[in-house]
């Protein structure tokens, strides 16, 4: 694993937010971590602890004020375009377009990505039978939420990114739905993706993430394997994790 | 920037909105409807309200003092003169207390008339009782109804003439709302006097609708030839019916007096000429389609900026508000775009609404008045054609105003978390909008140089006189002017908004 290619490199991130009153908000604070091909990286924290700051940066939505992060060799401040290209990016946040149908999705950001039609067509239709979608000439707002999220992974990898940025992109779904998520991820995985994975759920950073950081009040409290964890802080890593927490 | 990239989002943005209900109605169902529906609907309800105002039968008091006289002046001049009173009286439909009641004044000459008609007056008869009769029966009638004309065109027979005065007659007596339409009438019900401001509050809660009075010497003052008789109606103009009945009661005192100074006239051997010596003959020179032109003048340029305006209104609020209400704005920022392309995509398709809102609005005024869509007397005179190359500076204008509506809807609605919150941000801004559109609507507004630097007014008076044909260059000039510098300025203003990460992204 060390071996692989360092495909996201984060030093001394720090993003500060300018308050209308003059007052200023350090969402995160030299923020440092590496991540590899065929890796799949947790990031671990409590709500506004700064993870998802962290990875608007890391996936060029925010310009970090200081620090220096690329992905795949691309700087993510000087050239933004060629990360994007790099990165596919999942979340909550990441909603669909509810009056197109899932081709018409898939197809728009293809082109975004600067793919020709001919290419984007193959894309959709290996996707559709990877992701078992029989519903591409679907409008989204008629789509139940497990097929959303299919939707939803199609266009994250519809360019075949190098690095996969997902923000606790398992929040609010049913079993069967998040089950599609944790496949994806393994698929991502075996295909020697870099996978950076942000989540609450314990069980899924035991069974998916290679290595993790824990990170706290905007800073990073933990870096490193699952193993190392949990010999500095205890065996089950919901007690683990919090006891990192409580540390900070 | 990308041109591709850029025209591959305002395609994508142009299927959304396309397949927007909202959008659909403001660009394209609105602009097309409602000028036929508001011009049909106005027409009609005019129409609808002025025969309804007609055909009421109006409540007049009289003054208590005044009623015998009114009566007695109906009864002297059935006496003395000619039954011309009794004729012109039907014709406004000016009826006293007729079957049931005392019948008096001119109820009671009515009757006697009526009677020697059915006791076998004959036509004859009638003209012997006053050889004027006949003739100056049916010159007033032409004067009080034109409408009826008609019906006296073969009035120099005497039986043609008896037919109508019996049918008068009748009317006149039995009023009806069918058979009297344009009726006034004194109500049996009402007290035995009032003062001034009782009068005013029975008009005004429509108890009656007007009332009357004359002075008590009035026919001293008749006699007296020296005097004109004050014929005094109290009214309230801002109660439709009572200014109704306001002007039938001036009809009748116009009539009357007509009557009256006809016959001093022919008293002393005079000519209706001698009180008139000078007959003013105004005659407009303008064309029905010069007046048109006038009115569309004016209307246009306010339809036209207002629905660029309501065209550019709900895809910018989609595209912005509403991409971060659905989430997609993050999904958007991810793909390999600049804000800039993005912020440009948006734009055309915002700026492309705005343009067909107000091309579809102008097209739906114009098919309105040229495709026999409006009733008859409403379309008349509207065969208008505009310079073709009016028309062309016209849509030149529309360039910027649609330009500058699609990059400050865009950056406002881009302010808010949802829709609603940009619907109540961008609301506002059409007030701002609307005062300086209307000003083509001010006839007297002239195009002075100095108003083509304030934005929309000067857009809005350079249409009107394009329309009207009027090709003023250097006013024409400072306007793109200026509506191309705050164009750009708000494009700059947009794309600053678009670059504020915490803006976009803000939910």
């Amino acid at each position: 694993m060390t071996d692989s290619a360092v495909m996201v490199e984060a030093k001394g991130l720090r993003k500060v937010f300018k308050g209308r009153r003059g007052d200023h908000t350090v969402a995160v604070d030299d923020l440092t971590l590496t991540c590899r091909a065929g890796e799949v990286f947790g990031l671990l924290g409590p709500n506004g602890a700064g993870k998802t700051t962290s990875l608007r940066m890391l996936s060029t939505v925010y310009r970090p004020t200081e620090g220096v992060a690329t992905i795949d060799g691309h700087d993510v401040t000087s050239d933004p375009e060629s990360v994007r290209k790099s990165i596919g990016f999942l979340s909550g946040n990441t909603g669909l377009y509810p009056r197109l149908t899932a081709r018409e999705v898939l197809t728009y950001f293809g082109r975004l990505y600067g793919m020709d039609d001919g290419a984007i067509e193959a894309r959709i239709a290996h996707l559709a039978q990877l992701l078992d979608m029989d519903f591409l000439e679907k409008r989204c707002d008629k789509m139940s939420t497990g097929m959303k999220q299919k939707v939803n992974i199609a266009r994250t990898v519809i360019h075949d990114p190098a690095v996969l940025v997902l923000d606790e992109p398992t929040a609010g779904l049913d079993v069967l739905a998040a089950r599609t998520i944790v496949d994806f991820v393994k698929d991502c995985r075996t295909r020697g993706k870099c996978v950076i994975f942000s989540t609450h759920i314990m069980h899924e950073v035991e069974r998916l993430c290679d290595r993790l950081a824990v990170i706290h009040k905007g800073r990073m409290q933990f870096d490193g394997t699952l193993e190392q964890m949990r010999a500095t802080h205890g065996h089950d890593l919901e007690d683990a994790f919090i006891s990192v927490l409580e540390a900070a | 920037m990308n041109a591709r990239r850029v025209m591959v989002i305002a395609k994508k943005e142009f299927k959304d909105v396309l397949r927007d209900r909202r959008t659909l109605i403001f660009m394209v169902l609105l602009p097309l409807l409602v000028m036929p529906v508001m011009f049909l609907g106005i027409a009609k309800f005019a129409q609808e309200q002025q025969s309804k105002k007609q055909s009421r039968t109006l409540r007049v008091a009289v003054d208590s003092n005044v009623e015998p006289m009114i009566t007695a002046l109906a009864d002297q001049w059935m006496a003395e003169n000619s039954p011309r009173l009794m004729i012109t009286s039907a014709k406004i439909g000016l009826s006293f207390p007729a079957a049931g009641g005392d019948r008096k004044g001119l109820g009671t000459m009515i009757e006697q008339v009526r009677d020697m008609m059915d006791g076998g007056a004959d036509a004859a008869s009638l003209a012997d009782l006053d050889p004027d009769l006949v003739e100056s029966g049916v010159r007033l009638a032409r004067e009080i109804d034109p409408a009826d004309k008609a019906l006296f065109d073969d009035a120099s027979t005497i039986s043609t003439f008896r037919t109508k005065t019996e049918f008068i007659l009748i009317e006149d007596l039995e009023p009806s709302e069918t058979r009297l339409p344009a009726g006034v009438e004194v109500p049996d019900d009402l007290p035995e006097s009032w003062d001034g401001e009782q009068l005013a509050r029975a008009i005004q809660d429509k108890t009656i609708h007007a009332a009357i009075h004359l002075p008590s010497n009035v026919f001293d003052m008749l006699e007296d030839q020296r005097a004109s008789v004050p014929f005094s109606v109290f009214y309230d103009e801002s109660v439709s019916l009572s200014e109704e009945a306001s002007d039938r009661l001036a009809a009748f005192a116009r009539i009357v007096g007509n009557g009256l100074l006809e016959m001093r006239l022919a008293d002393n051997g005079l000519a209706p000429q001698f009180a008139e010596p000078i007959v003013f003959e105004g005659a407009d020179m303008a064309t029905p389609s010069r007046r048109v032109q006038a009115f569309l003048g004016g209307l246009l340029p306010y339809m036209i900026i207002m629905f660029s305006f309501f065209g550019a209104f709900y895809p910018s609020l989609d595209l912005t508000a509403g991409e971060k209400e659905r989430f997609t704005m993050e999904t958007l920022l991810l793909a390999p775009v600049s804000r800039m392309e993005l912020a440009a995509g948006k734009f055309v398709v915002v700026f492309v609404a705005a343009v067909v809102a107000a091309v579809l609005a102008t097209t739906s005024l114009g098919l309105t008045f040229t495709q026999g869509i409006l009733p008859q007397g409403v379309a008349a005179g509207f065969d208008i054609q505009f310079e073709p190359e009016a028309v062309m500076l016209t849509a030149v204008l529309l360039i910027p105003v649609s330009a500058l509506f699609a990059a400050v809807l865009l950056g406002v609605a881009l302010l808010a978390r949802s829709f609603k919150e940009a619907q109540s941000y961008t609301a506002p801004l059409q007030f701002i909008v609307i005062l300086p559109a209307m000003a083509a609507m001010l006839p007297d507004l002239e195009a002075e140089l100095h108003l083509a630097w304030i934005p929309f007014l000067n857009v809005s008076m350079l249409m009107r006189e394009l329309l009207k044909g009027n090709y003023l260059w250097d006013f024409f000039g400072i306007t793109m002017l200026s509506m191309g510098l705050l164009t750009l300025l708000t494009i700059w203003g947009a794309s600053l908004i678009f670059r504020r990460e915490t803006v976009i992204l803000r939910t």
